[in-house]
């Protein structure tokens, strides 16, 4: 009797432990290879000139700076030992120079130190006019960089000269100096940018612009990149020598499928691990009982809007704008248009970030009766009264399903006419930068997570990203006080004040905040995933990442 | 012959020319340029990557530059691709495009030619209604639709081949399929067509009426003489193919020169369009003369002196 209940206690035991095992461990098991998706061919992979998430996405891997983000995107140090402050010294009281102290233990995968010369060397190389770095005008604030790299047709002496004068300096092996010409409270983001990664002069100089091609490739990261057909994939693994802890997988493959649907049916086909659904699939996705447990989803910081030119009829009235913002229904849009992804927006900076309010924009949330309201007060007793409204928007992807929602919803909800303009891609894209248009759809990814890039960029008198010619003196004002003020709580209640204005003006049609909707195999485990990552869900923690079988 | 040869040789750099005028008039005349980015460019990096690429210049001189460029076998720098050499990247994306569209070229004849002939000899037949049928869908089909089928019955459903890529021979399977059946059904066709017409000529009854066997008939007189309008289709069906597929490519994403081409056009590449352009011309030309070539070596009757 002893003898058949211990049998049965152990086989018990047993058959318990092979099922519960499995989905307790989570200990990385099998092949440690992952296989994601870029967009396609990466422009440019070298730190100091790209521009775009792709890039990004496969520099992150390979390359970091002195200091990064977490994943709730807060900062944190990399390549630096402190977070330089004033208490610490990091931070002059001026606010105008910072200094840090590098880990001497970091080294390049090829084992040589990363020293405070390889950051001296990247961060004047991104001002060489002759480089033409896509990014540089974020860093004119560093003393001496907007000139060297404006003297684009000065001579070689001359450019030489400028070179030298740019305020960034070594000052020994492991501390960099970087001096500013106003203090700037966000410049530490900006230092956690890719930009700023170091870059060995030894191998620029020896290989010139194939220095991107491996094995030349050569970073501080916790990846090494080994191959790259160009056009088709990259391939990348462990780097042994990285100095932190060492990345879990032994191999990553970036595939370049540039059609949504073709890299749906890869997924399905087991040939990647982790891929985006086709534009209005879904629904259809999140109904099917294979791939639903797969679905990953996450908010993202971005916002769609359609932009009005303000300075045009009959967008110069603040009322029809106004609206225009409270007569259409975004939650029927993100349910008919966007598969039911995303979250509708009231406001302009996303949630997920310092100076998103929930409170803003109650006026706009979707009632006939306050938009006919809104439209007596902007002079049209009826909609109709309207003149005809033109849209226009570049003819990809969802981008007509878009425009002919907002044609409907703005006859039956306020009797308005819109006459949708669809245009070629650049040629689009052209009329809104030169602002030769009158409405148009457009959205904004954060560069960094501070309401500096979300406010002056795009409604700033004059601003490089401001197409709607929206102009506030107030506005500019409260973000130029913004700009310099190194109290962080008073800063942001000035954003705060400037972003009530701008709502309140409705420069903008607000529409969402976009949210992430990918397939995650289920052996991939460990992913990180923020509201900025780069093609890749989780690519900013790569290393992190493990494959359990 | 040698001096017909020397000749359109001379025309080809006449219209290579002509190609490259056009060309270059017509991407500087679209709107939108390669700089301008949903993200704005601040001016002073639009000035400093104009002048990096000498678009800074007044037209004629940057057309000027180009040619003389050319004259030293360079075609200039890829703005979209880091600056990579476009003789390079066209060099890279050539063999696969090229073999993608050799394969499917071969892949047409091979269905086309034979399911024409039968279709002819026997006239009226069920052969003949199923090759009719067959050519006629083919022909409809779009090849991205026929393309998606293939990946969605082969990749997904039965997990058989690759959804796409490059470097094996499971993955050129469905895209060479995808672009070989409409050129195969235009090719059936033709024969069908080129060979009733043949069967009626008086030398194939005199053959018969001497009493040859049927299969020397076919293969000596038929065969060859309606050939004739099917290289005629097949030259410019093969210059196509080799020029590769936009639409395939992307779908199967092979890394080609036909995608490559049109992402330059819509990144207004004009370093990529320009030299993927004359490549194209230089191309198509040359097969053009590869045809005419063939029709002297199949029709003895055609001289070119």
């Amino acid at each position: 009797m002893v003898k058949k209940i211990l049998t049965i206690f152990f086989a018990l035991v047993i058959i318990t432990s092979l099922i519960v095992m499995p989905a307790c461990s989570s200990a990385p098991s099998g092949p440690q290879n992952l296989t994601v998706n870029i967009a396609g061919e990466p422009s440019q992979i070298d730190p100091n000139r790209a521009s775009w998430s792709t890039e990004r996405t496969v520099i992150m891997q390979v390359f970091e700076g002195l200091l990064g983000f977490n994943q709730d995107l807060s900062l944190k140090t990399v390549g630096a030992t402190d977070m330089p402050t004033v208490g610490n010294g990091g931070i002059s009281a001026d606010g105008k120079t910072y200094t840090f102290k590098l880990r001497p233990e970091v080294t390049w995968s090829d084992g040589v130190k990363v020293t405070a010369h390889n950051y001296e060397y990247s961060i004047k190389r991104l001002f060489d006019p002759d480089l033409a770095a896509e990014y540089t005008s974020f860093y004119f604030n560093i003393v001496g960089g907007q000139a060297y790299y404006e003297a684009i047709s000065a001579t070689t002496a001359a450019k030489a000269q400028l070179h030298d004068a740019v305020g960034v300096k070594a000052l020994d092996d492991y501390t960099l100096e970087i001096k500013l010409i106003n203090a700037q409270p966000t410049f530490l983001q900006l230092m956690a940018l890719w930009p700023t990664y170091p870059i060995r002069e030894d191998i620029v100089t020896q290989y010139g612009a194939t220095w991107t091609e491996p094995p030349h490739y050569i970073g501080n990261g916790p990846f090494i990149m080994t191959e790259w057909v160009h056009s088709d994939h990259i391939t990348m693994i462990k780097n042994p020598n990285y100095w932190g802890d060492k990345a879990k997988l032994d191999k990553l493959v970036l595939n370049m499928t540039t059609d949504a649907n073709a890299l749906f049916a890869a997924y399905q086909n087991n040939e990647v691990d982790i891929s985006g659904v086709p534009a209005g699939t879904e629904k259809t996705v999140m109904a099917d009982t294979t791939l639903s447990p797969q679905i990953l989803r996450f908010a993202e910081l971005t916002t769609f809007a359609f932009q009005f030119n303000v300075t045009t009829a009959p967008f110069d009235n603040k009322n029809l704008r106004k609206a225009l913002n409270a007569g259409i229904d975004r939650d029927a849009f993100i349910n008919n248009v966007r598969g039911g992804v995303g979250q509708p927006a009231y406001s302009w900076i996303p949630p997920g970030m310092p100076g998103y309010d929930a409170n803003l924009g109650a006026d706009y949330h979707f009632d006939v009766t306050k938009a006919k309201a809104f439209l007596t007060a902007a002079g049209y007793s009826d909609g109709s009264k309207v003149p005809e409204l033109h849209l226009q928007y570049a003819d990809t992807g969802i981008n007509p399903t878009i425009a002919q929602f907002i044609q409907q919803q703005m006859k039956t909800n306020l009797n308005i006419s819109v006459v949708i303009e669809p245009m070629e891609r650049k040629a689009f894209t052209q009329a809104v930068n030169a602002e030769q248009y009158t409405w148009a759809w457009y959205g904004w990814g954060a560069d960094y997570p501070d309401p500096e890039d979300w406010l002056p960029q795009l409604f700033g008198t004059g601003a490089g990203n401001n197409h709607t010619n929206y102009s506030s003196a107030a506005f500019d004002s409260l973000c130029a006080q913004a700009a310099v003020e190194l109290d962080n709580a008073k800063r942001l209640d000035l954003y705060a004040q400037a972003q009530a204005m701008v709502v309140d003006d409705a420069p903008v049609l607000f529409m969402f905040y976009r949210e992430r909707f990918v397939l995650v195999k289920p052996h991939v485990q460990g992913l990180k995933h923020t509201g900025m990552d780069g093609d890749v869900p989780g690519d900013m923690f790569f290393a992190n990442v493990w494959i359990q079988n | 012959m040698t001096r017909y040869i020397i000749n359109r040789l001379l025309w080809l750099i006449v219209v290579l020319f002509v190609v490259s005028l056009i060309t270059f008039i017509l991407m500087h005349l679209v709107p939108g340029g390669p700089w301008d980015k949903e993200k704005t460019l601040a001016p002073q990096v639009v000035e400093a990557l104009n002048k990096k690429y000498g678009l800074d210049q007044p037209i004629i001189v940057q057309f000027g530059n180009y040619l003389g460029g050319i004259l030293h076998g360079d075609l200039g720098v890829s703005y979209s691709f880091q600056d990579r050499n476009v003789t390079d990247i066209i060099l890279q994306g050539l063999p696969k495009t090229a073999t993608l569209g050799v394969v499917a070229f071969i892949l047409a004849i091979l269905i086309g030619i034979p399911f024409g002939m039968a279709a002819a000899l026997k006239q009226n037949s069920w052969i003949d209604y199923l090759s009719v049928l067959f050519s006629t869908i083919f022909a409809s089909i779009p090849g991205f639709v026929l393309g998606i089928l293939l990946i969605i019955i082969l990749s997904v459903e039965l997990h058989w081949l690759p959804t796409g890529g490059w470097g094996s021979v499971q993955q050129i399977i469905m895209p060479a399929f995808a672009l070989a059946t409409l050129p195969a059904a235009f090719i059936a066709r033709m024969t069908r067509a080129s060979t009733l017409e043949v069967l009626r000529q008086d030398y194939v009854r005199t053959a018969q009426a001497m009493g040859l066997r049927q299969r020397v008939i076919l293969t000596r007189h038929v065969l060859r003489n309606s050939l004739i309008p099917v290289v005629t289709v097949a030259g410019p069906e093969l210059a196509a193919l080799i020029s590769g597929s936009f639409i395939i490519e992307n779908l199967f994403s092979i890394p080609g020169i036909g995608r490559m081409f049109v992402n330059g056009v819509f990144a207004r590449d004009y370093g990529l369009i320009m030299g993927s352009v004359l490549f194209y011309a230089f191309a198509v030309a040359l097969i053009n003369l590869v045809v005419d070539i063939m029709y002297a070596v199949i029709d003895p009757r055609i001289r070119f002196d």
